[in-house]
């Protein structure tokens, strides 16, 4: 048994020398008698000759298995009859590979039945494949043996997704999902991505955000780079409309919605290829709980130690509560609030808002996160946190900020 | 996140394989692997974790919603269920398959084309020898065998990394006494260890330091001073080792035997300088040589005998001088007599030795032309305008290299015989070693073009210790001759070519960066006057530049490359602004400007090519197919085969699409050439392309194709018996790669062929030992001593 991955591209070591060096055209010519190189053009490092897989190597969830499987009869004696059966035996199924299930009826010493097998790999784990031959010696006996391979399949990819959703005003929010998406290579070699695309349940239709319009002309957003490193990380984004039917009908949204899978094919060393997709990716339709806090106006670059300024909205979300509200703010490492925590906002009715300016100053330079509001409901003693609400570039005074 | 949580509940997970034996296995594996492969049902409770960690969970829910509804740091890990074709529901639950992947995936580091992934190449052998008790004669009897054919990489690897790591750490020692049979050769070693004293060194005369300055007094007005004096014969063993203990401590014997040889081959070496260093020399008939000191050292180096019993006592101060500072007046002056002794060569033999001096000199200065660094520039000017005062020059600064290691000889495949095939056999392996050929450059050429490299190498060691660069001798003052540097150039090539690497890199380390003072002919303005330019051959700055990428510095590869570029390009701008090479005003005529623009264009292609190798080796793609891109613009002759290789690129990335735009690129290139290369060149892309699409069968016949225009393609031959592997035609493969070895074993016994052709015999039959070691009979009657046995797979 020997496994088929692709063959490779045998490479050589490129020596020169010049001809008024000592060995003259010697190097050269020895390049040039070399067949692994290129006929006119020795210096190139990649050769066109083939080379047989030297090991088993790893084997990707997605991935197609082939493997030869040759028996042999090394014996000089005839035999009759032979049956080579190859299973595959996985975590939860046992499944025939060989191609044809009937016997051969002879097998001539030094002669050998063939079978090239092939599986798309759909578990993760150990993987034993299971070679059975069974003939029939001269002498009418009747004989059986297995043989074992067992490999791992790993995990080629992992996928991270994280959803964005496109907000409008208020409570309500507008239909439109972003659905962005890490891809990470965690094999060890390049990985060529044929394609990724986000495969939308029957409620949304995809728009693909990863080309732009150049000229005309479609370009992705990756560049000449088609390929991922080891442990290389791509992003696509996606954006997602609700169809028009599901759009009337808003409670469906809400909550727990599948909005598709993402189908992502590769390709590695001349042309393997892999296939995988995710699991229904689902979401959970923003709502914005009782208390909502936006932010109005905010600088985008400060100087470092100086007071600046933001303006906040907090809105009462709630059906029919008034809400008694108390604003504390808690200092980070970078950012530290002026003014008194702890204080009464007053009362907020229902669906109305109040504007608040705030003032703090950074004493990091750096992007810095806005981060430490807290609101208290004084009625149902329910805190709501705020973090992470924006972000402000914070400059050295002496650099002058521009507007 | 909501998704991971509903998404794993209890699948059924199969976590690591040492879990305990389920009931559900199959009762037909026959406890394939006592408890090694065991499926396990497990509970996985991923979402909690996966999510709690990463995330800084707010304490309200609300506020999770505003997380959401802003900009959330997390990204949801999803699970990636399975291949499309399963259906959906049976998603299995992916979180923990991260567990299960850690230790496969951690194993696998960056690999450079062949390298051999241990951790899983372990995985399908290891328990097949534990299991199938039901046939247990069968499978004993089988195991053993398929589990040694698995495992013959990693064993491989060894064998291969422990030259290396040894002659890496210890030194000297290591390859020799790895590497070298001991004896035989070894005895002939070092020709050049005349007894002290009592021998006439007419080696001297060849490289003439010792003789002369020894006679001299110690101030002439010259700046005469004996310190430099460094006989190979005699520094060595008696002045040196007190002085500058050796860098590496050798055990070797071959030492003393080095130290203890007669001086028979002595005239041999001469020899051998002679014959090339004519040409070299020729300049030195330029008239402004006729300063006062050679002529007086003329009549010395007629006399070499009578001259060459330097007393130790004059050697020892001058020893202790070098240390601090070496007197480059001392330096040139040794070494004059030489051009001498050689320009009555060049006299007699042709009829207008003026004007082929001229036309040399324009040679030479083509082709030497260097930039020099700040600091060299300084000594070497100060050295040209101080001829008769001292020029200090830091030790540092100077070139002092030595053999590292006196003998690297051995016969791989002699020892494989030996082993397999017994003494008798074996003793029928005859190679050429360094001892059996001339001493000379006849003698290297010759053990060079019938491919025995080691003795090549070898004997570019003796003729460098006969230049008093020997072995133990780094570190130790010797001054330079263009045809000392071109021998280094050689033997460090060769180690190149061997895949010695460590060993070169040895070597190469007194050399520094190519750029020391000593290392350009201003430095010795009387052995070379009014010749400029660097000794070292461009082709050596290549070697120095690409060897740290074979030993896992392609960064460093780059940097120097960049750096020979930037100079190359300097030189280009200075030829195209109508200076010399060196950016010096001169007139040069039209044709001699064309010629040196062509050469330096040329050099210029040659590191980008280099480049584009490196960038490859350090799979940066992208950069270089721009790299290899950019080459085409300096060798348009070679575009067809530039663009195909860019497309071989893309294919081994799996961009197939790409890949096939330039295959169409070279069919329009290679239209307007109609050739039989243009026409195979396009043959063999398709052929590639339809290996990419999976389509073996067509590949396999546009391989054939080729055949048919070219029978003798040893690409395409070894390329279709490949494909006729993966169709399932075991034999058939076998049978045209068999028949193209025996049609032409000189040519086809390539290391790719066989390593093809092992694999395949593994694969055929359990008993392949025997057709490897046909093999290996058929590689001892053609291939010379840097045959690779590895690919025999015997070891």
């Amino acid at each position: 048994m020997m496994r088929l991955t692709k063959p490779t591209l045998f490479t050589n070591i490129p020596v020169t020398c010049e001809e008024k060096d000592l060995p003259g055209d010697l190097f050269n010519q020895l390049m040039r008698d070399d067949p692994s190189t290129v006929n006119g053009a020795e210096i190139l490092m990649l050769g066109e000759m083939l080379t047989l897989p030297q090991n088993f190597g790893n084997i990707f969830l997605g991935e197609t298995f082939s493997s030869y499987i040759s028996v042999h009869n090394d014996s000089n004696q005839v035999v009759k009859d032979i049956l080579v059966k190859a299973d595959l035996q996985t975590s939860s199924q046992r499944l025939n590979l060989s191609a044809s299930n009937s016997a051969v009826a002879e097998l001539k010493p030094d002669c050998c039945i063939d079978d090239v097998i092939h599986h798309e790999v759909k578990e993760i784990g150990t993987h034993i494949l299971v070679c059975a031959v069974s003939y029939t010696t001269q002498g009418g006996e009747k004989m059986y043996f297995r043989k074992f391979f067992k490999f791992q399949v790993l995990k080629p990819l992992d996928v991270k997704t994280k959803f964005y959703n496109a907000e409008s005003d208020l409570s309500s929010v507008t239909d439109e999902v972003f659905l962005e998406a890490q891809i990470q290579n965690i094999t060890t070699s390049p990985m060529f991505m044929e394609k990724v695309s986000l495969e939308p349940s029957i409620m949304y239709n995809v728009a693909e955000l990863n080309s732009v319009n150049q000229a005309g002309e479609c370009v992705t957003t990756f560049g000449s780079r088609a390929y991922l490193q080891p442990m290389d990380t791509r992003q696509y984004l996606y954006c997602l409309k609700p169809k028009k039917e599901f759009a009337e009908k808003a409670g469906i949204i809400k909550g727990v919605t599948v909005i598709g899978k993402l189908d992502i094919v590769w390709k590695t060393n001349l042309g393997e290829r892999g296939r995988l997709q995710t699991s229904q990716l689902q979401r959970m339709a923003p709502g914005y709980g009782d208390v909502r806090l936006s932010l109005e106006a905010i600088p985008d670059t400060v100087n470092l130690e100086e007071p600046f300024h933001i303006t906040c909205k907090i809105t009462n979300c709630s059906s029919e509560r008034t809400m008694d509200l108390v604003l504390e703010m808690c200092n980070t490492n970078s950012i530290h609030w002026c003014g008194i925590s702890g204080r009464q906002l007053g009362k907020l009715h229902p669906s109305s808002s109040l504007c608040l300016a705030l003032t703090l100053l950074s004493s990091v330079q750096g992007l810095q996160s806005v981060s430490g509001l807290r609101l208290t409901d004084t009625f149902l003693k329910r805190t709501y946190e705020y973090d992470d609400i924006a972000q402000v570039c914070v400059v050295s005074s002496a650099i002058k900020v521009e507007s | 996140m909501e998704n991971a949580e509903g998404a794993d509940p209890s699948s059924p997970e199969w976590s690591s394989p040492a879990q305990g034996p389920a009931e559900s296995t199959p009762p037909q594996v026959p406890g394939a692997g006592q408890g090694q492969l065991l499926y396990h049902e497990e509970t996985i409770d991923l979402g909690g974790d996966e999510f709690g960690s990463e995330e800084n969970e707010p304490v309200s829910e609300d506020s999770s919603h505003f997380g959401d509804k802003l900009n959330e740091h997390l990204m949801e890990s999803v699970l990636i269920s399975d291949s499309p074709s399963n259906s959906e529901d049976d998603a299995g639950d992916p979180g923990c398959l991260q567990d299960v992947m850690e230790p496969a995936g951690g194993t696998a580091g960056p690999t450079l084309e062949d390298v051999i992934d241990k951790g899983a190449l372990d995985t399908p052998s290891d328990d097949v020898g534990s299991d199938g008790e039901d046939t247990p004669r069968d499978v004993s009897d089988v195991t053993p065998d398929s589990r040694a054919s698995l495992k013959e990489d990693p064993e491989q690897e060894e064998v291969e990394d422990l030259p290396a790591s040894e002659s890496g750490g210890a030194g000297a020692s290591g390859p020799g006494a790895g590497e070298a049979p001991p004896g035989g050769v070894a005895a002939g070693a070092c020709p050049r260890q005349p007894p002290p004293r009592d021998e006439p060194v007419p080696v001297c005369t060849i490289f003439s330091q010792p003789q002369p300055a020894g006679s001299q007094p110690p101030s002439l007005r010259d700046g005469f001073e004996s310190q430099m004096v460094k006989s190979p014969s005699f520094s060595g063993a008696s002045e040196a080792a007190p002085r500058t203990p050796p860098q590496v401590v050798q055990p070797s014997p071959s030492l003393s035997k080095f130290f203890g040889d007669t001086a028979s081959t002595n005239s041999l070496a001469s020899d051998f300088f002679d014959s090339f260093t004519t040409s070299t020399f020729i300049s030195v008939s330029n008239p402004n040589a006729g300063s006062s000191v050679p002529e007086n050292l003329s009549s010395l180096a007629a006399t070499p005998g009578a001259e060459n019993s330097p007393g130790s006592a004059s050697y020892s101060p001058g020893m202790e001088r070098s240390e601090s500072g070496i007197s480059t007046a001392s330096l040139e002056i040794p070494q004059s007599p030489k051009p001498f002794s050689q320009i009555q060569a060049v006299f007699a033999g042709s009829e207008d030795p003026f004007a082929t001096a001229l036309s040399m000199s324009e040679m030479d200065r083509r082709n030497d032309a260097w930039l020099p660094g700040e600091a060299t520039r300084k000594v070497l000017i100060s050295v040209a305008t101080q001829q008769y005062s001292t020029v200090f020059v830091d030790k540092e600064d100077l070139t002092m290299p030595g053999l590292k290691f006196d003998n690297i000889q051995g016969d791989a495949v002699k020892d494989l015989m030996l082993r397999f095939l017994g003494e008798k056999a074996a003793a029928k392996r005859q190679v050429l070693s360094a001892s059996s050929v001339e001493q000379s450059l006849v003698g290297l050429k010759q053990l060079i073009s019938c491919r025995n490299w080691r003795a090549a190498v070898d004997l570019c060691g003796r003729l460098l210790t006969a230049h008093g660069q020997g072995y133990g001798k780094s570190g130790l003052p010797t001054s330079h001759t263009a045809d000392s540097l071109q021998l280094w150039f050689v033997r460090l090539a060769l180690l190149v070519k061997l895949g010695l690497f460590q060993n070169a890199e040895m070597e190469f380390e007194p050399f520094g960066n190519l750029d020391q003072p000593d290392l350009y002919y201003e430095y010795y303005p009387h052995v070379y006057p009014g010749r400029r330019g660097s000794m070292v051959p461009f082709s050596m700055r290549i070697l120095h530049a690409e060897l740290q990428q074979y030993l896992g510095n392609p960064q460093e590869s780059l940097d120097r490359l960049h750096r020979v570029k930037a100079v190359c390009s300097k030189i280009l701008a200075n030829l195209q602004q109508g200076l010399a090479e060196d950016g010096s005003a001169s007139s040069l005529s039209q044709e001699n400007r064309q010629a040196s623009i062509q050469l330096w264009r040329s050099r210029l292609g040659r590191v980008m090519c280099s480049m584009a190798n490196c960038l490859l080796l350090m799979k940066d793609y992208v950069l270089a197919v721009d790299a290899y891109r950019s080459v085409i613009q300096h060798h348009p002759e070679q575009e067809p085969q530039l663009l195909s290789c860019i497309g071989r690129i893309f294919l081994q990335i799996g961009d197939i699409k790409t890949a096939e735009k330039y295959f169409q690129d070279v069919e329009k290139v290679t239209q307007k050439l109609d050739g039989l290369q243009g026409k195979i060149m396009v043959l063999m892309n398709r052929a590639f392309l339809h290996l990419g699409q999976n389509n073996f069968a067509e590949a396999h016949r546009f391989f054939t194709e080729i055949l048919r225009i070219e029978p003798t393609n040893a690409v395409a031959n070894n390329n279709a018996a490949v494909c006729l592997l993966y169709l399932g035609r075991l034999k058939a493969s076998l049978r045209q790669l068999e028949a193209m070895v025996q049609q032409d074993p000189r040519h086809y016994l390539h290391e790719s062929v066989l390593f093809n052709l092992t694999t395949m015999y593994e694969l055929e039959s359990s008993r392949s030992l025997q057709k490897k070691q046909a093999l290996l009979e058929a590689v001892a009657s053609k291939e010379g001593d840097c045959f690779n046995t590895q690919c025999l797979k015997l070891a």
